[in-house]
């Protein structure tokens, strides 16, 4: 009797024990998901990292050298607002995931389209900028050929930039084509400007901007959009207070519109133009 | 036995010099001329010497612009690069010529397994997977942080921006790690090559093992590895590139940078060439010189 009375005893104290614990643990796992926020990071060395790519006019170097673009007027407006400076960390694009999982900067401001796959690695916010992809093609070779059904066949060549979004669309609206991948931006129009490449899908507005640069060399064969593509930040995963946080900066800026305003000054006028070129 | 050379020879050789610069300098320039006709392309220079150096209003006095800014962290990253390249090589190179087993074992293990592996491939493992692990570990990012602003600036002028310390630094161990491996095999031949009586000689007159690679085999292996290891450092400041994928801004990062902005891709490209080559020659004169100077000691 004295026995089972000392285990039932010895029972009651671990279950106690246990469930006092966990409660506890509720309670810390909250605090401690808080302090492991990235947003907790950013206002403790009251700096924020932020990783981005070159890409006219996303984010673009001036005559003096330093960023400019769309994004980094963003970076800088956000750092703004949450009271804190803001540096940015130019990083490879094919480089810039395992950049930011590895803890590089913060976050990924670099007019990112959010795709499944990579939403596999990262987490993305709400989308702070809605870019569309248009075509642009070689006068001379493509001249001729009708769009899209035209385009779609084994003598066509396409060139897209390695690892970016018009790469797969590329492939998925034109499967029969060959596709020609590059590092970086120039070399993809280069290579459509020299007639090595009969076409190359890219993002607005380089498709209208490319045509102009080179009146006589290359046409857009359609001026509508083939898709609407959303950006957003990439952040680490398992991360709900700073997603929260940006994706609320995000909607409180496009309610306002103060992201329109600067994506109509980027990406609809050339205004900014002559900090860039002599 | 120059001056008895006769005459005709030199005559010879006048002409062979002549056709030989002629036929380089009409395949260049008939090269320059194809490239305008194949190349759909407007070339302009005028925005180079922007890019270069920079007048600050601000300030009111020139600054040095991205590409030169480049250019330094590249020497930076490249001498440093070498400085731990050679000693690892050294010590690896002594290990793999070792008696012990153990210690041959693990410079063969290290140099195969640097070796056999695409220098982009290696700096991603590296980086991402063990100098993500370890520099943090360091606190580098605390000094940047601390420090008092003279140290700082005395930091970045042998290191680069503070921002960047932890990378400059994952960067320069990763060359050096990687350049290493061929220089442990440099240095292997180098020791190697020594005669073996040599080494007997001097175990016989009671050398101890430090004092024979100091005083016999060292001495005669270095003449013998300048010529393989000015090749090798010339590879390493051409290989420096690939750190541009851990954010490091490099001389090759910064110049796409300013391609992708100004859209003046081969301008660019065929500049930077041109700050490669500079350094490259430079290093290569460098060395000549050292290996001239040694020979002076032998003799």
């Amino acid at each position: 009797m004295l026995v089972s009375r000392k285990i039932l005893l010895g029972l009651g104290v671990l279950f106690g024990s246990v469930f006092a614990l966990t409660t506890a643990n509720a309670g810390e796992l909250q605090k401690q998901l808080t302090s492991e926020s990235v947003i907790e990071t950013i206002t403790k060395r009251g700096k924020i990292k932020i990783g981005m790519s070159t890409f006219v006019p996303w984010a673009m170097r001036n005559k003096a050298g330093d960023l400019i673009g769309f994004e980094i007027d963003v970076g800088k407006k956000l750092a703004e607002d949450l009271g804190v400076e803001h540096e940015f960390v130019p990083t490879d694009w094919s480089g810039i995931i395992p950049a930011l999982i590895a803890g590089n900067f913060d976050v990924i401001i670099g007019g990112m389209s959010v795709t499944p796959k990579r939403n596999l690695t990262v987490n993305f916010t709400a989308p702070y900028a809605h870019s569309g992809m248009g075509v642009v093609a070689n006068t001379a070779l493509a001249g001729s050929l009708a769009w899209p059904d035209g385009y779609n066949s084994s003598d066509v060549t396409f060139s897209c930039r390695r690892g970016a979004t018009p790469c797969t669309l590329t492939k998925k609206m034109f499967p029969k084509a060959k596709l020609r991948q590059f590092d970086d931006s120039s070399l993809v129009l280069q290579e459509v400007v020299n007639g090595n490449a009969h076409a190359v899908l890219t993002s607005y507005p380089k498709p209208t901007d490319w045509q102009i640069q080179h009146p006589n060399v290359l046409f857009n064969p359609t001026l509508e959009k083939l898709t609407k593509n959303d950006e957003s930040f990439a952040i680490r995963k398992g991360d709900p207070d700073a997603l929260n946080v940006f994706s609320n900066w995000i909607m409180t800026r496009t309610s306002d519109g103060w992201l329109d305003e600067r994506w109509a000054y980027w990406f609809t006028t050339r205004d900014w133009s002559d900090q860039v070129e002599e | 036995m120059e001056r008895k050379r006769p005459l005709r020879l030199n005559r010879l050789n006048f002409v062979i010099n002549v056709t030989v610069i002629g036929s380089v300098i009409g395949f260049i320039a008939y090269m320059f001329y194809k490239v305008d006709t194949v190349l759909e392309y407007h070339w302009q220079w005028d925005f180079l010497p922007g890019y270069i150096f920079h007048w600050d209003e601000s300030e009111g006095h020139w600054v040095p612009n991205l590409l030169l800014k480049g250019l330094f962290t590249t020497c930076r990253l490249v001498i440093w690069s070498m400085l731990v390249a050679s000693l690892i090589g050294v010590v690896m190179g002594i290990m793999r010529t070792s008696d012990r087993l153990f210690f041959r074992m693990v410079s063969r293990l290290y140099v195969e397994f640097v070796r056999n592996m695409p220098p982009v491939v290696f700096m991603f493992i590296f980086y991402f997977f063990i100098s993500s692990q370890l520099v943090p570990i360091l606190g580098i990012d605390e000094i940047s942080v601390r420090a008092s602003p003279a140290t700082l600036a005395v930091l970045e002028w042998i290191i680069g921006p503070p921002e960047l310390f932890s990378n400059v630094i994952s960067g320069i161990f990763c060359l050096a790690i990687f350049e290493a491996a061929y220089i442990t095999e440099i240095v292997r031949a180098g020791i190697q090559s020594i005669d073996r009586g040599q080494i007997e000689a001097g175990q016989s007159t009671g050398l101890s093992r430090f004092q024979l690679m100091r005083w016999v085999v060292l001495p005669q292996a270095i003449h013998r590895m300048l010529p393989p290891l000015a090749g090798q450092f010339i590879t390493l400041i051409k290989d420096s590139s690939i750190v541009a994928l851990i954010s490091i801004q490099e001389l090759t990062f910064l110049a796409r940078e300013v391609a992708i902005s100004t859209m003046h891709v081969f301008e660019i490209w065929i500049f930077v060439a041109g700050m490669y080559f500079c350094i490259c020659y430079l290093l290569a004169v460098l060395f000549g010189r050292m290996e001239k100077r040694i020979s002076v000691y032998r003799s």
